[in-house]
């Protein structure tokens, strides 16, 4: 199934999140690029179906047959879902003698300081329960991996048996000190595949031959728990395309911001857990590279969450190895840096007991929803505020689609907010938006300032339906230096879909202090990249990527001899030399300084992690540039002039404007609202937008 | 003085000093060295007023949360507020002088603004070696001197030039230089960081702003605390129990008793009764530890952030509605020089027993006997460098069992809560080799309609010479079961070699400097949870889901939870039998009526 990378092709992206699977469409067969972008409901039972279905409406809409489709790319949050809900696979495990409630203790931390009746997932819901932890006589070594005890290979056969009578889907095996030597792993995963042909199984130090044994096993535990599963909606998803006449290749997107093929993605489902907001981060940098900007703050506000994430210089960033969790629960893989925070459109305003007035991070979801919707729900939310200051017209909302009633939303704020405060309804609309804005912006300045990185320098990209609503607020506290309300805020994440690489991680432990390393320790490092690039250059075989459109990044998890948290340092291309090894330790220092505001330069410099990413460049979306305008509040795109309460609560007639009739290079000046179909961009008062070439608004003093 | 805030700019500033003081945690945990500080997170971060309110702390250890007031009183007493100097670090540990106890090092940085001193930026990190008696952790030593360095407000960098000569003093005489420095330096960048981020704070929202808001949270924090403590009915309330020995004077308890006196709003911890201070390092310094324990407990059970939703800021507040009482010369109030570092397994009965005082009026939130206990191994040995290594080890006990779930098994209960260490980790880098790790097995849980957590069995393998410390308790007085819920059980500590592990010698839970050769081998057993709760009420499926786990046996399913199991041929081999289970039960309960 795998296609030969060619020009002028359709391509389609699919980002299935809780309430809509949003699509996007893109035809270069005939020179230009036709771009077409959808939304419909999504279906929780099985996200195939709203998946297809979309398909099939978007392909009518651009007038061509799903056979037309060259290549689909699909975000997905069936793995994660799982995960969250625990309707994963009956997984057996096998694991070291002495060593089998590793999951159960794990890193014996509780997830509560204050609190005696906290619960402890782990332990109340396992992926894997006790009485499938069996245990098996065998003892690796440190630190070279030397065989102590041989695998008991009759003990490994009975724990099959017993597996097999217990009709688990999957099994893992994960021991000790597997990172140094696999031999056991392999032997008695042979075994078990030999007793259960069709279970699903997995080794640990295949999954991610890292360092840390909770880690390591959590993460195969997870990959295990959600592998049979995944495999079968991706097969059921490909099938239901092939039913539509959808042959093409499917694509699926990765936690780390890259694709993968299906094969893959059954293989090492763990790749795919974070693969939702991947696509927001990735559509957000391609419109930066529209816009020109490099350094880019995103947020992505829904109806419950905002998800954050840094770009830098055209970069993504990578979260740290120590923070890779998916519902507690650690899971060893590269994932984008996305902080994903319980703020948003629906995020719920109350007064406490003890009288302070909070937001979120409640929420009300798509059902009941607001209470401007009018479907039962009373408390008041984010987007009831936004209505009673006039920021939301309700006969515009989501097009004019969705009724909303400004008098609910009103009644809502007076009743629970503004009545036990002693505020006025438009003191206490403003002071939700203001303490919302707060906490989004301090979750902003966690992943930024917190990270050794400068607002000043960055551009604050708000998208997701609800972000340019709250975009120039964002950026006033946090003091970044405009504003991008990209061209469609509501499919940015399907639109990231389509610029993504393929993209295979490969990692191993090496544990070498780099100050010190002699000819030896450089060729083991030398060996291992090359091991590592030859089976990311097998991977891109099979991908069919051409030659030129390969690329290899080598870098070193890095830490000073004795601290526990490692830093990626990259390692510059050639040879393993002295001189390359100063620079790794030099890309380290600047990291450290950056990270932590401190370095060492008289401390030694400790290797953990070898990993290579190896990177097979596709064809990537070209946005077309729209028409030039260069006019100044362009009379064409008025629609009308309604009053609307700005941040210092003067009420002001303010216009608004149709994006969709806005050329490049127009200009509006704030107060102004511009709308379009599924979002609204606020341009308060002192404030000016100006269309961009390709269609994207950046807004600035 | 301005007036009051405003609802709103109230909870965007309250919402910054807590992200400014989980920030400073985070860079001394990430940037530190010894696997204490940066696995276990054994620290602490805020930022305080000029007197010495907490305004701000990050949620790390909570036997660090509401230290840090009595090391700034303690301070104060040699630098007086108008001595201090912009760019000034200082470095305090001393236990009679509102330390925590002296491994606890803190790092102390002034706030100026507009040229006037406005508050402190501080943190404390338990330190690997401070160069005491014996490496790591003491025991059984005479007095505080021989606790290792002491430092009593001393100026580490004195507007902003560091005196070399301390630091120096410091990097000789500790038995691990590379990590201590390492860590005191992650403790100033965190300091740093807060002092920056305050004055940025300052700067936005202007000093009077600032600290109208910080007196407004710390009336609220202290309002939701007390409209809790209002709802128990006025009273006092009493429980006992008792420590095993001091580490010296074998099979001598030494006992602890607590006396809760709610009154309105306001509640007394007494600890009148409780042992005579003891001639050992098995003291608890009152400010900096005993106190810190009764704010803990009454956060823990009366805001308890898994059951409220609504956060409280961790701030004075919540501190105030609280007063303690322990006389002067016992082990909760010692006079120097009695040394007062291994403190750590009396505060946890403390908060124990606070929740056993007030379990007849808070059912639904208190728990059954917890393991309230800690087991603190130091390692140690000397490379053939002549380097020292050593190796601190927490290792986790369990809790007893809730009004709504289980005893959490193998978990860090009441006041600690760090993290393990990766045994591979370990592996890589010392002489000590894990030859298990995994909950024990030699004792069924504290049986109840919701059971007590299970300890955990660790064993550690020397694979070169060496010794231990060890700082721990807890094996004599079982933690007790409640509302007709078993009592759990003691803990236990076997020391053997791996050429002959038939030979096991028995140790006490706390001793020092035992020498040890290659394939020594210490074997931690830590104690259980007692139930919650009549046996006989626990939902048959989790009975039979315990004997599937092998937490227990079918008989003593049979014996103890009144559950009858029929052999079934699934591969798991055992099924409930319903009808039968009702019929036993009913008998036993007949019985127990009768």
């Amino acid at each position: 199934m795998s296609e030969t990378i060619k020009t002028g092709q359709v391509r389609v992206g699919v980002d299935v999140g809780g309430t809509f699977t949003d699509l996007v469409l893109a035809d270069t067969r005939h020179g230009g690029q036709i771009v077409v972008v959808h939304k419909v409901p999504s279906t929780p039972e099985d996200q195939s179906i709203g998946v297809v279905t979309g398909v099939v409406e978007l392909c009518r809409m651009a007038r061509i047959a799903p056979g037309d489709i060259d290549a689909l790319f699909h975000g997905t949050t069936v793995a994660t879902n799982m995960i969250i809900e625990r309707k994963g696979a009956s997984v057996g495990m096998i694991t070291t003698r002495g060593f089998r409630d590793i999951l159960h203790m794990a890193r014996h931390k509780r997830p509560h300081n204050f609190s005696l009746q906290f619960d402890v997932p782990w332990q109340s819901a396992p992926l894997i329960k006790r009485r499938d932890r069996l245990v098996v006589t065998e003892r690796i070594l440190p630190p070279d991996g030397t065989v102590a005890v041989p695998l008991d290979e009759d003990e490994v056969r009975a724990a099959a048996a017993l597996f097999a009578r217990r009709k688990l889907d999957a099994v893992v095996v994960a021991f000790l000190f597997s990172f140094l030597n696999d031999v056991h792993e392999r032997r008695a995963k042979a075994i078990v595949q030999e007793a259960m042909p069709d279970a699903y199984v997995c080794t640990s130090s295949e999954v991610v031959n890292t360092i840390r044994e909770y880690e390591r096993f959590s993460t195969v535990a997870m990959n295990a728990y959600i592998g049979p599963r995944t495999s079968s909606y991706l097969q059921q998803l490909q099938g239901r395309l092939r039913e539509a006449g959808m042959c093409g290749a499917v694509r699926i997107m990765q936690s780390n911001g890259g694709i993968s093929t299906v094969e893959n993605s059954i293989a090492r489902p763990v790749g795919l857990l974070l693969s939702g907001p991947a696509g927001g981060v990735i559509g957000a940098r391609a419109t930066g590279q529209a816009c020109g900007v490099g350094d880019i703050i995103t947020i992505d506000i829904g109806g419950t969450s905002a998800d954050i994430s840094v770009i830098r210089g055209g970069a993504l960033t990578i979260k740290n190895a120590r923070d890779t969790q998916v519902a507690l629960l650690p899971v060893l893989v590269p994932m984008l840096d996305v902080d994903a925070i319980g703020a948003g459109g629906g995020s719920i305003a109350y007064v406490d007991a003890g009288g302070a007035f909070r937001v979120g991070p409640r929420s009300a979801g798509a059902s009941p929803g607001p209470a401007c919707y009018g479907r039962g729900g009373e408390e008041p939310t984010v987007t009831d505020a936004q209505v009673v200051l006039g920021r939301l017209d309700p006969d515009l909302f989501l097009g004019g689609d969705l009724a909303i009633d400004r008098d609910l939303a009103h009644r809502a704020i007076e009743t629970h907010l503004a009545g036990p405060l002693g505020l006025s309804v438009t003191e206490a609309a403003l002071g939700v938006l203001r303490i919302i804005n707060n906490t989004m912006a301090l979750a902003i300045n966690g992943n930024s300032v917190a990270k050794g990185i400068d607002p000043r320098g960055f551009s604050l990209m708000a998208f997701g339906g609800a972000g340019p609503l709250h975009g120039v607020a964002l950026a006033e506290i946090v003091a970044a230096r405009d504003v991008i309300s990209p061209l469609h805020p509501g499919v940015t994440a399907a639109i990231g879909l389509l610029e993504t690489e393929l993209q295979y991680e490969y990692t191993r432990s090496v544990l070498i202090v780099l100050s010190t390393a002699g000819a030896t320790e450089r060729a083991r490092l030398e060996q291992a990249f090359t091991d590592l690039q030859r089976e990311g250059a097998a991977q891109l075989d099979s991908d069919r990527v051409p030659d030129g459109l390969r690329y290899f990044d080598r870098v070193l998890e890095c830490r000073y001899v004795g601290q526990g948290f490692e830093l990626r340092a990259s390692v510059p291309d050639g040879v393993i030399d002295e001189a390359c090894l100063q620079a790794v330790v030099k890309d380290f220092y600047n990291v450290h300084l950056q990270v932590y505001g401190h370095a060492f330069d008289d401390q030694q410099v400790e290797a953990v992690t070898l990993r290579l990413i190896a990177r097979g460049v596709t064809e990537t979306l070209h946005l077309p540039e729209i028409a030039h305008g260069g006019r100044h509040n362009p009379a064409e795109a008025l629609m009308y002039v309604r009053d609307t309460i700005f941040d210092n609560g003067q009420s002001c007639p303010t216009p608004r404007y149709a994006r969709a009739k806005l050329l490049a290079e127009d200009t509006v000046t704030g107060p102004a609202i511009i709308t379009q179909h599924n979002s609204t961009t606020i341009v308060p008062p002192g404030y000016i937008a100006r269309m961009l070439s390709h269609g994207d608004l950046l807004i600035a003093r | 003085m301005v007036d009051t805030i405003d609802p709103i700019t109230l909870q965007v500033i309250g919402g910054a000093l807590h992200a400014i003081a989980e920030q400073m945690g985070t860079v001394l945990y990430r940037m530190s060295y010894s696997s204490i500080i940066r696995e276990s997170q054994d620290l602490g971060a805020g930022l305080f007023d000029k007197d010495f309110n907490t305004l701000a702390e990050s949620d790390s250890t909570p036997m660090h949360i509401g230290s840090l007031p009595g090391y700034l009183r303690g301070i104060e007493k040699t630098i007086p507020l108008e001595a201090w100097q912009q760019g000034d670090v200082v470095i305090h540990n001393h236990p009679y002088f509102g330390a925590s106890h002296s491994p606890d090092i803190a790092i102390v940085m002034p706030v100026f603004h507009e040229g006037a001193l406005v508050g402190f930026s501080a943190n404390t990190a338990h330190h690997v070696d401070i160069g005491a008696a014996t490496p790591g952790l003491i025991i059984d030593v005479p007095d505080m001197y021989a606790e290792g360095m002491l430092f009593n407000a001393i100026k580490l960098y004195e507007a902003g030039r560091r005196n070399e000569a301390l630091w120096g003093y410091i990097r000789g005489n500790t038995r691990v230089p590379n990590l201590v420095m390492g860590d005191l330096a992650a403790q100033i960048a965190s300091a740093e960081l807060g002092v920056r981020r305050f004055g940025e704070l300052l700067s936005t929202y202007s000093q009077a702003t600032v600290l109208q808001a910080t007196r407004q949270l710390m009336d609220y924090s202290e309002a939701m605390l007390r409209r809790e403590i209002a709802k128990i009915p006025d009273g006092d309330y009493m429980a006992e129990g008792f420590m095993d020995d001091d580490g010296r004077n074998r099979g001598q308890h030494l006992p602890v008793k607590v006396t809760v006196r709610v009154r309105g709003d306001g509640v007394e911890v007494d600890l009148t009764g409780s042992s005579p201070q003891v001639p050992t390092a098995f003291n608890v310094p009152f400010e900096g530890s005993t106190k810190v324990a009764c704010f803990f407990a009454f956060r823990a059970l009366l805001l308890d952030t898994y059951t409220n939703p609504d956060q409280v800021p961790a701030n004075e507040g919540s501190f105030r509605p609280v007063t303690v009482t322990a006389p002067l010369g016992s082990i909760f109030n010692p006079v120097a020089p009695a040394a007062a570092e291994a403190r750590f397994n009396q505060i946890q009965r403390v908060v124990d027993l606070i929740i056993k005082a007030l379990a007849p009026v808070l059912p639904e939130r208190c728990t059954a006997g917890n393991a309230a206990t800690l087991s603190f191994a130091a390692f140690s040995g000397v490379r053939p460098s002549g380097d020292y290594w050593v190796f601190l080890e927490v290792n986790e006990a369990s809790m007893g069992g809730r009004p709504g779930s289980d005893g959490p098994d193998t978990v860090e209960e009441l006041m600690r809560n760090t993290r393990n260490n990766p045994l591979e980790d370990l592996g890589m880098h010392l002489p000590l080799l894990c030859d298990r790790y995994e909950m024990r097995d030699d004792v069924f849980p504290g049986a109840g309609k919701f059971r007590g957590g299970m300890g955990v069995i660790k064993s550690q393998r020397f694979l070169e010479p060496g010794s231990i410390t060890h700082e721990c308790d807890r094996h004599d007085d079982r933690p007790w079961g409640i509302f007709g819920g078993h009592d759990g059980h003691g803990g236990r500590l076997e020391v053997y070699n791996a050429r002959d592990p038939a030979v096991i010698a028995q140790h006490p839970a706390k001793f020092s400097g035992l020498r040890t050769v290659a394939g020594d081998v210490m074997s931690y057993i830590s104690p259980c949870g007692g139930g919650y709760g009549d046996p006989l009420e626990r939902e048959p499926q989790k009975v039979l889901d315990d004997v599937l786990d092998d937490y227990i046996t079918v008989a003593h399913a049979l014996e103890v939870y009144g559950v009858v199991l029929d052999p079934v041929d699934d591969g798991y081999g055992w099924a409930l039998n319903l009808p039968a289970t009702l019929a036993r039960r009913a008998g036993l309960d007949a019985v127990a009526h009768n």
